[in-house]
């Protein structure tokens, strides 16, 4: 969910009603009932230690209308309300939904894989999720951990059965998640300049694999002086890569 | 013979001999048993006074040395006996001893002294004095190994002993030769530096001395290689490094190469002429080191003759020299094959600067320049000339052509590749009313521009752009000969394979049965009421360029044609589909107007189009278009070649040069020629080929390529993959880039995978 508010957002979202993502939905909360506060009315304990009534009520008030086993970007926008999370500039976002393991389809969340993350998580209210927040910081994952999020990252904001992502929407995702010193802010920076400033057609949509490209690359040559040794002919980098090494040339040549 | 004699008489009783000739010469006769002789009796009375001393004296005098049979045979049989009595009467180590010490004393006295006193005054005395001191030895070793012979047979074999004439050799090595070796040795050299510059000296003494260095190493060629060769190679060397320095700074590189060739064969000729065999390769690698190997640059370089001179001027017998002694040296010729590729290359951009200059200088660009095609032509002519002739068809040589071809071929200037040019002037030797060749100058031009062909990268190219002119002369009936035609393509096919040349056979295959089929489907036209004379070409859709297919409105009378056919053909063929390609296709119409007919030679569209007029109203451009289907871009320029053009059968208003969909026409009632029959061209729309067509059977290709490899590998590196992919195409040579592009579309469509462990590796995935 990146910041800038674009006519491809909304229809990335796929929701059917007409207004923005960026407008907090007050009226409909107070609709459903429940979220809130404990009460051991529906079922007890589970094994896991968590009311899995509870948790089941509280997708109940996310989930679309017709559709009760999932929960797309309405619900989801719903659920950063009941957190107080900006869904369009907060990583910890992305990083609960990947923590709940929603992997089947983008931009939505199936109660299934809502019960088994709440299981996971030990959550079944508001408040235990607000617990939970300050462990959703990317800093805490490991490199492993970190590239199936960020993998994650990508595949969630597809659009549908597409398989590539808008080039201004992965500018936005890459700084999302890869600012804090996950990789150099240079690379980062220079990166999506050179993103936003190349005119070739065939990168105005970003595949998968030069999406894992770039983080694996931004490791494998973190600073400007590890670049004098990148090798063209040698490497198996997606020509994305190589297209951005030869811009960072060309922009040191220039300073000179 | 006496000798022979004494030996044959030995086997019956020596004793009797022995008997009868002291009898003769006064001494007592011998009773069967003999007189023992004694040591100091026989040696000085018989041997020494006899035989050593005579010989002594025949050297020193200068008289051939010969002996009397009967004295022979005395001295002879004396040593025998000595030799054969029995203990302690057996003198045998006496006599071994005393030969040894005869020679040595003789040396050391007699010739020594001799040697030494010629010492000083100068080489040849030298070397004479000891080329006669040696002779001498030879025939005194000779002599005493005879009268002592019978040692060699038993004492010195039973004692291990070195024979008799070892012994005098080894004796005279060791009084004579250490001691005057170095001195001759110097004499020598310095005669053979005089010889070398040009003086005329005595080989046969050289010869002799270079005989006894031979027989100094006893059996090896020590001696001579020790105390002769290598001085000498030594010596040699100095002696070219000084003629080099000299000759390199004052001669133009052909000068001195005549120089070092002269010189090689002096040196080689030196070799037979008096010195051992084994000295020739030893002393050709020195002066080859010293005159070419270590100026070898230079001389290729050397400012105003160095090798791309001798080239530019076509100075055929200096290059071939050059190369001839070059290739003498270990990888000598690498760097005369590096300047030739160069100078090629530089040839060969020269053609393409001057094409560049005449489209600079406002020359139309177009697909067609024989002048610049030609001269590429020439140049590999030439060069193909000098390297069979030159440099002796060398590989070396042959890659530096190949190499410079392939840069110069490949060097695009103007808007046309060179593939295009190269296809444009093939089909210009091929089509009827083009160049006129004969047969053998036909076959020649097609053979040439081949060879030109296989060093294009861009084959494939060359392969589309050639079937679309060969479509177009097949289909317009331009091509000038059939069997030419089949010519040039069997050439390709040698180059480059069946697959290469299928469709174009396909195309000439397709007329065959065209042409077989026509006078069957002929007859059946004749059965129809219609007076309109019809024939139907059939092609194969691949092998083919792809027409447009307009559906165009036809007339009732062309469509009941089509449809004769349709039915004809349907029943020899069930299983092909028809689709009628209007825009290729020609017509004859007979045009009226007033009392005069023409016949109009036009297109099936044009036909179509004046067919519309017939009635004589006048039709708006857009009527046109719905009343025949037919969108702007085929309409317009139909409509300019039958009302713009030189014969204005259709009258257009307003009467200008530019079709507009404003415009109307109507038939120009006014229209006459003198000619009866007509042709009225219409302006080609299609391109020379279709560039996306050869993109996207490119990108087939990688990815085919790029599977089939994967497959069979299973993992590779990035390198090694594309590595491989490049040799594996044949007829085009894709920039890295564009490999790897392939290869990131596979991996999104999950043939392969970036592997885990190593980011610059790729996994097939089955």
């Amino acid at each position: 969910m990146p910041g800038k508010k674009r006519k491809a957002d909304t229809k990335m979202w796929g929701s059917p009603s007409t207004s923005s993502s960026s407008s907090r939905r007050k009226g409909s909360s107070s609709r459903r009932g429940g979220g809130g506060s404990s009460s051991g009315a529906y079922g007890g304990a589970s094994a896991s230690g968590i009311n899995e009534g509870k948790a089941e009520r509280m997708f109940a008030e996310l989930c679309e209308e017709d559709n009760p086993d999932a929960a797309n970007m309405e619900g989801i926008c719903k659920l950063c309300e009941q957190l107080d999370l900006d869904p369009l500039e907060d990583v910890r976002v992305l990083v609960l939904l990947w923590k709940l393991g929603a992997n089947k389809k983008p931009a939505e969340i199936q109660k299934g894989e809502w019960i088994a993350g709440c299981h996971k998580l030990k959550l079944d209210s508001v408040d235990k999720f607000k617990k939970l927040l300050p462990s959703l910081d990317t800093g805490f994952m490991d490199r492993e951990e970190f590239g199936d999020f960020y993998k994650f990252c990508f595949q969630f904001n597809r659009a549908g059965t597409h398989k590539t992502l808008e080039k201004d929407l992965v500018v936005a995702l890459l700084k999302m998640c890869l600012t804090g010193g996950r990789i150099s802010s240079h690379r980062l920076d220079t990166f999506c300049e050179f993103l936003e400033t190349t005119n070739d057609p065939s990168y105005s949509k970003i595949t998968l694999d030069q999406w894992r490209s770039f983080l694996d690359f931004s490791y494998e040559y973190p600073d400007a002086k590890a670049l004098n040794g990148y090798d063209e002919g040698m490497s198996a980098w997606p020509v994305l890569i190589d297209e951005y090494v030869e811009f960072m040339e060309k922009s040191e040549n220039r300073k000179k | 013979s006496i000798y022979l004699l004494a030996d044959q008489y030995r086997a019956c009783s020596l004793a009797d001999l022995s008997f009868n000739f002291h009898f003769e010469h006064g001494q007592q006769p011998s009773t069967t048993k003999m007189n023992i002789i004694q040591l100091e009796d026989g040696w000085n009375n018989v041997i020494k006074k006899g035989a050593i001393d005579v010989l002594e004296k025949t050297l020193d005098d200068g008289f051939d040395t010969s002996f009397e049979p009967r004295e022979y045979i005395r001295i002879y049989t004396t040593c025998y006996d000595m030799c054969t009595q029995r203990s302690p009467y057996n003198w045998s180590r006496d006599l071994y001893t005393r030969h040894g010490e005869t020679i040595e004393t003789y040396l050391r006295n007699t010739v020594l002294p001799a040697l030494q006193d010629k010492t000083g005054q100068g080489g040849t005395i030298l070397l004479n004095e000891l080329k006669h001191r040696w002779s001498n030895h030879q025939i005194m070793n000779k002599w005493l190994k005879k009268f002592f012979t019978f040692l060699d047979r038993y004492y010195v074999k039973h004692h291990s002993l070195p024979t008799l004439e070892q012994a005098g050799l080894g004796h005279f090595k060791t009084e004579i030769y250490q001691n005057s070796k170095e001195n001759t040795t110097t004499a020598i050299i310095s005669l053979i530096d005089e010889e070398r510059e040009g003086e005329i000296i005595d080989k046969t003494l050289v010869k002799s001395i270079v005989e006894l260095y031979e027989s100094m190493g006893m059996g090896s060629l020590d001696s001579y290689t020790n105390d002769l060769e290598q001085p000498l190679l030594d010596a040699t060397r100095a002696y070219y490094g000084r003629k080099r320095e000299d000759w390199i700074t004052k001669d133009s590189t052909p000068d001195y190469l005549i120089k070092a060739e002269k010189a090689l064969g002096e040196e080689k000729t030196r070799v037979v002429e008096y010195l051992n065999p084994a000295t020739e390769p030893k002393i050709r690698r020195v002066v080859e080191d010293e005159i070419l190997q270590k100026v070898q640059m230079n001389l290729l370089e050397k400012e105003g003759s160095g090798c791309s001179v001798l080239l530019a001027n076509d100075k055929t017998e200096d290059l071939q020299r050059m190369f001839q002694l070059f290739s003498r040296l270990d990888s000598g010729l690498q760097p005369m094959a590096n300047i030739v590729e160069k100078f090629i290359t530089s040839q060969g951009n020269a053609c393409i600067e001057k094409r560049q200059a005449r489209l600079d200088s406002g020359e139309k660009d177009k697909n067609d320049d024989p002048e610049f095609v030609k001269s590429l032509i020439d140049l590999q002519e030439k060069y193909l000339g000098v390297i069979r002739e030159t440099f002796a068809s060398h590989h070396l040589f042959q890659k530096a052509l190949k190499n410079s071809f392939e840069e110069i071929v490949n060097n695009d200037v103007g808007q046309y590749s060179n593939a295009e040019l190269m296809s444009t002037f093939c089909d210009r030797i091929l089509k009827s009313g083009g160049d006129k060749l004969s047969e053998t100058e036909v076959e020649q031009s097609l053979d040439r521009i081949v060879q030109l062909f296989s060093f294009l990268n861009d084959k494939d190219l060359f392969a589309e752009i050639y079937r679309n002119q060969l479509a177009k002369r097949l289909l317009n009936q331009r091509s000038a000969s059939d069997d030419a035609e089949k010519a040039m393509i069997a050439k390709l096919k040698v180059q480059c394979g069946t697959q290469f040349t299928s469709k174009m056979e396909g195309m000439l295959n397709d007329l065959a049965v065209g042409s077989e089929q026509k006078s069957e489907f002929d007859r059946r036209m004749e059965q129809q009421d219609t007076n309109l004379s019809f024939g139907v070409q059939v092609l194969t859709t691949g092998n083919w360029p792809s027409y447009k297919a307009p559906e165009v409105a036809l007339s009732p009378q062309m469509s009941k044609c089509m449809d004769v056919f349709k039915e004809w053909h349907d029943a020899k063929h069930q299983n092909r589909r028809l689709t009628w390609v209007h825009s290729l296709g020609n017509a004859t119409v007979r045009a009226t107007y007033g009392k005069k007919s023409y016949d109009l030679q036009v297109t099936t569209l044009q036909a179509v189009v004046l067919n519309v007029f017939n009635e004589g109203k006048t039709y708006g451009f857009t009527d046109l278009k719905s009343k025949l289907n037919l969108d702007d871009i085929t309409l317009k320029p139909l409509m300019h070649s039958l009302s713009c053009g030189k014969h204005k059968v259709i009258t257009k208003s307003p009467a200008n040069n530019k079709i507009t969909s404003t415009d109307s026409f109507s038939p120009n009632a006014k229209f006459s020629c003198n000619m009866r029959k007509i042709r009225i061209p219409v302006a080609s729309v299609e391109s020379s080929h279709n560039k996306n067509r050869v993109e996207e059977d490119r990108s087939v290709a990688i990815e085919a390529a790029i599977v089939r490899i994967m497959k069979a590998r299973k993992t590779l590196s990035h390198q090694q993959l594309v590595a491989e992919v490049l040799s594996q195409l044949a007829f085009f040579k894709p920039q890295p880039r564009v490999i790897k592009k392939r290869i990131e579309a596979l991996i999104d469509r999950e043939y392969l995978e970036r592997s885990s462990e190593n980011s610059q590796q790729y996994n097939y995935l089955a």
